[in-house]
């Protein structure tokens, strides 16, 4: 298995959380092959473990143990430094609640991440302009996150997601927050920055993102099951 | 992350939040202007106190005596031991002119024996100085009318010394005479003498009033100022025999010295020569030493202020890592390193603490002026009725002050900030991206 060629490897991932006394194991060793270039959906009941899966594989947790390697990069050998550079390097990040700054406008919003990287500030205002183009929301360069509805909010969160230009897109749940019409945009949208050639993970609990996936990964309680299992599961339950 | 882009994030932050930050700066500024106010007012009563020791004295001469007694004869020594009586003769003064910061080195004697000066009706007692130098000016005494050249048969008197003639023959309730004018006047110096039979002896000299000095607190206001060889011929009348300067010396003598700074070190040389040196400068020094201890400790008191304002700062940004956990943890996901969350908060902290400064300066500075306002008048009057001379500031903030209030309220924002932003920079990014 590990002479996979695959773009993102993930071996023997655990992740264990201390409640008081009792262990929960959030993850309960994950193996997963994920190419470059591919459009992945992580898909799961609530409680199983994907957003935990995410955050481990966009560095911003460490695991209990196992393994991760993003191209040559080996997650565990970094310090928060070297992961700090990985995040903003090679990762943009979608969230649920699209984590907008409340007092910066879409403009300061879409160029936020550029201020850490040592761009010149018209640099970083040339590149947010070009995106609020490409997204067709110039209408909106000078809103406030709170004058905005929350379709146009993730739009924009997906802008600030690319503002750096990273191979790898992380969302967790970008439309769980959205009607589902606004949603399907968001998808498609994704869908779009997957054809230009970016590797995309998106983490749902929704059966209808399934249309725009190359390859669909389904967890329960803290491992990787399949389709078949899945549906069981998901039926027996209900 | 750049330091400019850094500088500026930390702008933003501090505006977009500006009721909370202008409220935590207050504290600051009360601090500051505490410790800008009680320090400037330790500096100024410190200036007000040494500009009239000053006034009294000139602060860079030093009064020099001749050792006669026997030096180190503690109890049990020979009472006839060797000899270690230092006399201020010519060699000696030539000595002392040559250690380094030395001007000028002026011999005085005074006369042995009574007189008094008789001008028409008038006379008055008088202080007679002999001084070994060309001019009074070398003694430091500025002249208000005439010139200040000591010639044989010349002499320069005093300003307030002319308020001292009377008339003897003046009845009860009469008017005080008009003080003379004796500028370029004759007047009669009489010197009276006891032979050792008790007989009294009379010598009159006719002088002639040159200058008239004028009136400064010190010596020469209550003196009359003549030719050092002249006061030799008097004194040599009066004893009944020659002087020999060489063997026994001047009676004292003033030594200039440049600049208020080395006169200590000078007195510290002559002393080690042998002789008694005075100095209105070590009497300056103390006062000096006294006003900087209540300097820190005035300083002291400002800086308990600025610490209770150090916890506000801590607080406020407890609140404002609490309230921004979640802009904390997206920070992060999108590439701040621990150490730009660091610099961020830090820099919050001290940008709170440099705006307090400033204002506190501000403050400080008005509440200064409005003290020296209300104060000054009142100082001077005082000044007026004790004879010397009225203060320039009764605060005084000397130009170092605001900027290391400055500084040092940076400071304090600096430290306050420590704890919190260590917390933020630290934070686990999961952790603060679901923190609600
Ligand atoms: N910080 C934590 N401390 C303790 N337990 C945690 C913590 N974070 C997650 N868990 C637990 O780990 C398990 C997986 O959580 P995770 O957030 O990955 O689920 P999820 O699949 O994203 O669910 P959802 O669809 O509701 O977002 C859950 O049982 C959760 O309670
Ligand atoms: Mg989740």
């Amino acid at each position: 298995m590990d002479e996979t060629n695959a773009y993102i490897r993930i071996r023997g991932l655990r992740k264990v959380y201390q409640m008081g006394h009792t262990k929960v194991h959030a993850l309960d060793g994950v193996d997963l092959d994920i190419p470059r270039g591919s459009f992945t959906v992580l898909m799961g009941p609530s409680g199983s473990g994907k957003s935990t899966l995410l955050y481990l594989l966009g560095g911003l947790d460490r695991p209990t143990s196992g393994k991760i390697q993003v191209g040559e990069q080996d997650l565990n050998s970094m310090d928060e430094n070297a992961l700090a550079v990985y995040r903003r390097r090679t990762l943009g990040f979608i969230f649920q609640q699209f984590n907008l700054v409340s007092s910066m406008n879409t403009l300061e919003n879409i160029s936020f991440p550029m201020r850490f990287n040592g761009s010149s500030s018209k640099a970083r205002h040339q590149r947010a302009a070009r995106l609020l183009e490409q997204l067709g929301m110039e209408k909106y360069t000078r809103h406030r996150p709170t004058e905005m509805s929350g379709g146009q909010q993730q739009r924009v969160a997906i802008a600030r997601a690319l503002v750096n230009d990273p191979p790898v897109i992380l969302a967790d749940e970008p439309t769980g927050n959205l009607d589902t019409a606004t949603g399907f945009t968001v998808m498609q949208m994704l869908s779009d920055l997957h054809k230009e050639g970016r590797t995309v993970v998106v983490v749902t609990h929704d059966p209808r993102m399934a249309r725009f996936a190359t390859r669909m990964i389904y967890i329960l309680d803290g491992r990787l099951v399949s389709k078949e299992d899945y549906d069981q599961a998901i039926a027996t339950q209900e | 992350m750049r330091l400019l882009d850094l500088l500026g994030l930390i702008f933003y932050n501090l505006s977009r939040r500006k009721g909370r930050v202008a409220l935590t700066a207050i504290g600051v500024v009360i601090g500051t202007a505490a410790v800008v106010i009680l320090v400037s007012l330790g500096n100024g009563l410190q200036r007000s106190a040494t500009s009239q020791l000053g006034g009294i004295s000139d602060l860079t001469s030093i009064m020099v005596f001749p050792q006669y007694e026997e030096q180190m004869a503690g109890p049990g020594m020979s009472v006839s031991g060797p000899s270690t009586v230092k006399l201020l003769t010519e060699s000696v003064i030539a000595d002392i002119t040559a250690i380094p910061h030395v001007t000028a080195v002026i011999p005085r004697d005074y006369l042995r024996t009574m007189s008094v000066i008789n001008y028409a009706r008038l006379e008055a007692w008088a202080n007679v100085m002999g001084v070994g130098a060309q001019d009074v000016a070398d003694l430091g005494y500025t002249v208000k009318e005439g010139v200040g050249t000591l010639e044989r048969g010349t002499a320069v008197i005093g300003e307030p010394m002319l308020r001292n003639f009377m008339d003897p023959k003046m009845r009860p309730g009469q008017e005080p005479p008009e003080p003379p004018d004796l500028l370029d006047q004759q007047v009669k110096l009489v010197i009276t003498k006891y032979t050792n039979d008790g007989q009294e002896v009379r010598k009159t000299v006719q002088l002639r009033i040159v200058g008239i000095l004028k009136e400064s607190r010190n010596e020469g206001d209550y003196s009359l100022i003549v030719n050092m060889n002249d006061m030799q011929g008097w004194n040599e009348w009066a004893i009944g025999k020659r002087i020999n300067r060489a063997r026994e010396g001047y009676e004292q003598v003033t030594v200039k010295v440049d600049s208020v700074d080395n006169v200590l070190a000078v007195a510290d040389s002559i002393t080690a020569l042998g002789f008694q040196a005075y100095t209105p400068q070590s009497a300056v020094q103390g006062v000096s030493n006294f006003y900087i201890i209540i300097q820190v400790v005035f300083g002291g008191v400002g800086a308990v202020a600025l610490l209770v304002a150090a916890i506000g700062i801590a607080n406020t940004m407890a609140m404002a890592i609490l309230e921004r956990t979640r802009e904390i943890g997206l920070m992060k996901a999108i590439g701040a390193t621990n150490r730009d969350v660091l610099s961020i908060f830090l820099g919050e902290a001290a940008g709170i603490g440099f705006i307090g400064g400033l204002g506190g300066v501000g403050l400080g500075w008005l509440v200064g002026q409005a003290i020296n306002a209300v104060a000054l008048p009142y100082l001077a009057s005082q000044a007026a009725q004790m004879g010397t001379p009225p203060p320039d500031a009764a605060v005084y903030t000397p130009l170092w002050l605001p900027v290391f209030a400055v500084v040092f309220a940076t400071l304090i924002g600096l430290i306050s900030g420590l704890y919190p932003a260590l917390r933020a920079a630290t934070l686990v990014p999961v952790v603060a991206l679901k923190y609600e």
